[in-house]
């Protein structure tokens, strides 16, 4: 048994596990291949035209899928944490691809929802596992594995690396990712800033400038959650959750150079936790902070023009500090 | 010999070029439309330098920047490529040395930067919307038919104020036919105009930016008194326009072009010769991967120069023209 998993949306943060667990069940798993023009090109021309960017690719990843693989994994994410969501386009996922594509394999779209408690965790496997096997020690041994797989991906990932890095199994690239002077904070839904085609490839654009880039994820759980429950209203989406943690975190870290928002074109969460974080970032710290927009514009010019100016920004004022002019004109402190 | 740099901004609507002298004078400046076609702009704009020039005038060092600043420091052999934020600040810089706000507004984009000590502190660029840029202005000057250069005169000579809407293009023209049905003069509505776009750029731009005084108006937009004038009364302070308003970032590549060369000892300018090859672009369709990047293949008189658009770097790394593989 063939099951496609597409590599959009909340795969960068749980494909090791869903992987880990239908291959020890004993199903041959397929990702999708990585963001292309044909697969933005299919999902903008199958999607209804409000959706999001990202949306739109992972419908485009679906119909990568659809014709070679006997099981399709687009679960109904609703939420994964108690007393929050995720957002509302992942709640009707299912039913959008089923609208949008047609002759599309059997869907495992068990749905996943935590908003009151994990009580319902067991149950929400078992569905899973029941399209591949109604043995239930089978799938009990399989989550196990696939847990410890999804726990060693989050320390590598609390260990620096990013997603990015580990989905290529790049490991030798790694060796020099901390060696790096300026420490950038890129925050975004990791299915923006972890696609390079979507992201017009930030992270390696940042490290070619020498920057180090690290992310809302690269930061400790406990840490972020305290950090965002200086809100006075908890903030219940948890992808705004994590990035206003993360924000408010490294405002506070001197080594941390600027914060980088990368949102896609119309997201309505971003719309308030952008705001939020461009707000306090100003207020509460002298942290260069820029919010970039994407969308499905190939053209690089704007995004580059942006991130240059950034560095040149972060370079200027880092040279600033420990060179100080000696005939008034600043062109020497440059 | 006089020793001089070469500063080239080539924007979306407008190409300038400067020449600046050694003890940073500027002794020519030009300022020409590029009409969408960037190669075709430079070259001319090259040969008008050069024929304008004094013969005893040697390029020590060339500079380039705004959007299609890596064609044009490719095809004049740029000693430094900068993007128009950094630019445009030391140009700034160098103009008023304790500058705090830059207004940058030009055709198609506009730019605040906020500058600290002498040091690039924050910026922003309009995102999606060309509301309050140049384009705008043109777009009604030429609706109420008077020519763009004469638009702010006739907005200084308004008396009371007549409110249009600035945040969408759209809406203003919709807005001003109204106001103007009713029998309001034109110079209040171009007077309202200015205005408005002066609103939507604080709005927009200056969002939640703390504008300070010095402020520096700069780009082709600076030359309309009216919308200068319509920043001092909403700001509520003196706005400075430099003698090179529209050049700006050109003045800035110069100046940049000036240290690098200083650094690096020689200029990698490949001479006013440059307006006189003949410059062909090839563009194709890569098809190794369904990315399907537009590469585009950019030639000096049938001599491969460089390609650029491909996402994984086959092609522009590769710098050996390989025609059987385009055929």
């Amino acid at each position: 048994m063939k099951i496609g998993i597409p590599r959009g949306l909340l795969y960068y943060y749980y494909y090791p596990l869903w992987r880990k667990f239908f291959e020890t069940l004993g199903a041959q798993v397929l990702i999708s291949k990585k963001t292309n023009k044909k697969i933005v090109d299919n999902g903008v021309k199958n999607t209804v035209d409000d959706a999001c960017l990202p949306i739109k690719v992972y419908i485009g990843h679906v119909m990568d899928l659809k014709n070679q693989v006997d099981l399709i994994f687009v679960p109904k994410m609703m939420s994964i944490h108690k007393d929050e969501y995720i957002c509302p386009k992942f709640c009707g996922l299912p039913e959008m691809v089923r609208s949008g594509i047609k002759d599309l394999p059997q869907m495992i779209d068990t749905t996943i929802d935590f908003h009151k408690s994990k009580k319902k965790l067991s149950k929400t496997v078992y569905e899973m596992g029941n399209y591949i096997t109604k043995d239930r020690k089978k799938i009990d041994f399989a989550f196990e594995k696939a847990l410890k797989e999804h726990e060693s991906y989050k320390v590598q990932i609390k260990n620096g690396m990013l997603p990015i890095d580990l989905e290529d199994h790049k490991i030798f690239k790694n060796i020099n990712l901390h060696r790096r002077k300026v420490k950038i904070l890129l925050l975004g839904h990791p299915y923006n800033i972890y696609d390079a085609y979507l992201s017009m490839n930030i992270i390696e654009k940042l490290r070619e400038h020498n920057m180090d880039v690290i992310t809302q994820d690269s930061f400790d759980t406990k840490v972020m959650n305290e950090k965002a429950a200086i809100m006075d209203k908890k903030i219940f989406w948890s992808f705004g959750r994590k990035v206003i943690g993360a924000a408010f975190y490294a405002m506070e870290q001197k080594d941390i150079q600027g914060i980088i928002y990368l949102s896609s074109f119309g997201c309505g969460i971003d719309s308030v936790i952008a705001d939020i974080i461009e707000r306090r970032t100003r207020r509460n710290s002298d942290k260069p902070f820029i919010l970039l927009t994407i969308d499905e514009h190939t053209g690089e010019a704007g995004i580059n023009t942006r991130i240059e100016a950034f560095v040149d920004m972060i370079k200027w004022r880092g040279k600033n500090e420990n060179n100080f002019s000696t005939y008034g004109k600043n062109l020497s402190t440059r | 010999m006089r020793k001089c740099y070469l500063g080239v901004d080539i924007g979306s609507v407008s190409t300038n070029i400067i020449v600046m002298d050694a003890d940073e004078q500027i002794l020519d400046t030009l300022y020409i439309r590029t009409q969408g076609k960037p190669i075709e702009t430079i070259k001319k704009g090259l040969s008008q330098i050069k024929n304008r020039l004094d013969k005893d005038i040697e390029i020590y060092g060339v500079g380039t920047t705004g959007s299609g600043r890596q064609l044009g420091g490719i095809m004049i052999g740029a000693d430094v490529i900068k993007n128009e934020i950094t630019a445009h600040g030391i140009a700034a810089l160098n103009f008023v040395p304790d500058v705090k706000t830059i207004i940058e507004i030009g055709g198609q984009d506009s730019k605040i930067i906020l500058l600290r000590d002498g040091v690039l502190y924050d910026f922003a660029m309009n995102t999606v919307c060309a509301a309050g840029t140049g384009s705008f202005i043109d777009r009604q000057a030429e609706r109420l038919d008077i020519p763009i250069e004469e638009f702010g005169k006739w907005a200084l000579k308004s008396k009371s104020t007549v409110r249009i809407a600035g945040r969408c293009a759209v809406f203003a023209e919709s807005d001003m036919i109204h106001k103007q049905q009713l029998g309001h003069n034109q110079e209040d509505i171009i007077n309202g105009l200015c205005e408005a776009l002066v609103r939507n750029y604080l709005n927009n731009l200056g969002k939640g930016k703390e504008i300070k005084s010095p402020v520096i108006f700069q780009g082709g937009v600076a030359a309309n008194i009216g919308i200068k004038r319509a920043f001092e009364k909403i700001l509520g302070y003196e706005v400075m326009v430099p003698p090179h308003a529209n050049v700006m970032g050109a003045i800035g590549a110069a100046l940049l072009a000036k240290e690098e060369t200083a650094k690096a000892g020689e200029s990698k300018f490949k001479g006013f010769e440059v307006a006189d090859s003949n410059y062909t672009v090839k563009s194709f369709e890569c098809e190794y991967c369904p990315n399907m990047c537009e590469v585009v293949e950019f030639r000096r008189d049938e001599k491969m120069v460089a390609r650029w658009g491909d996402k994984c770097g086959r092609w522009s790394h590769d710098k050996t023209a390989k025609d059987e593989k385009l055929a």
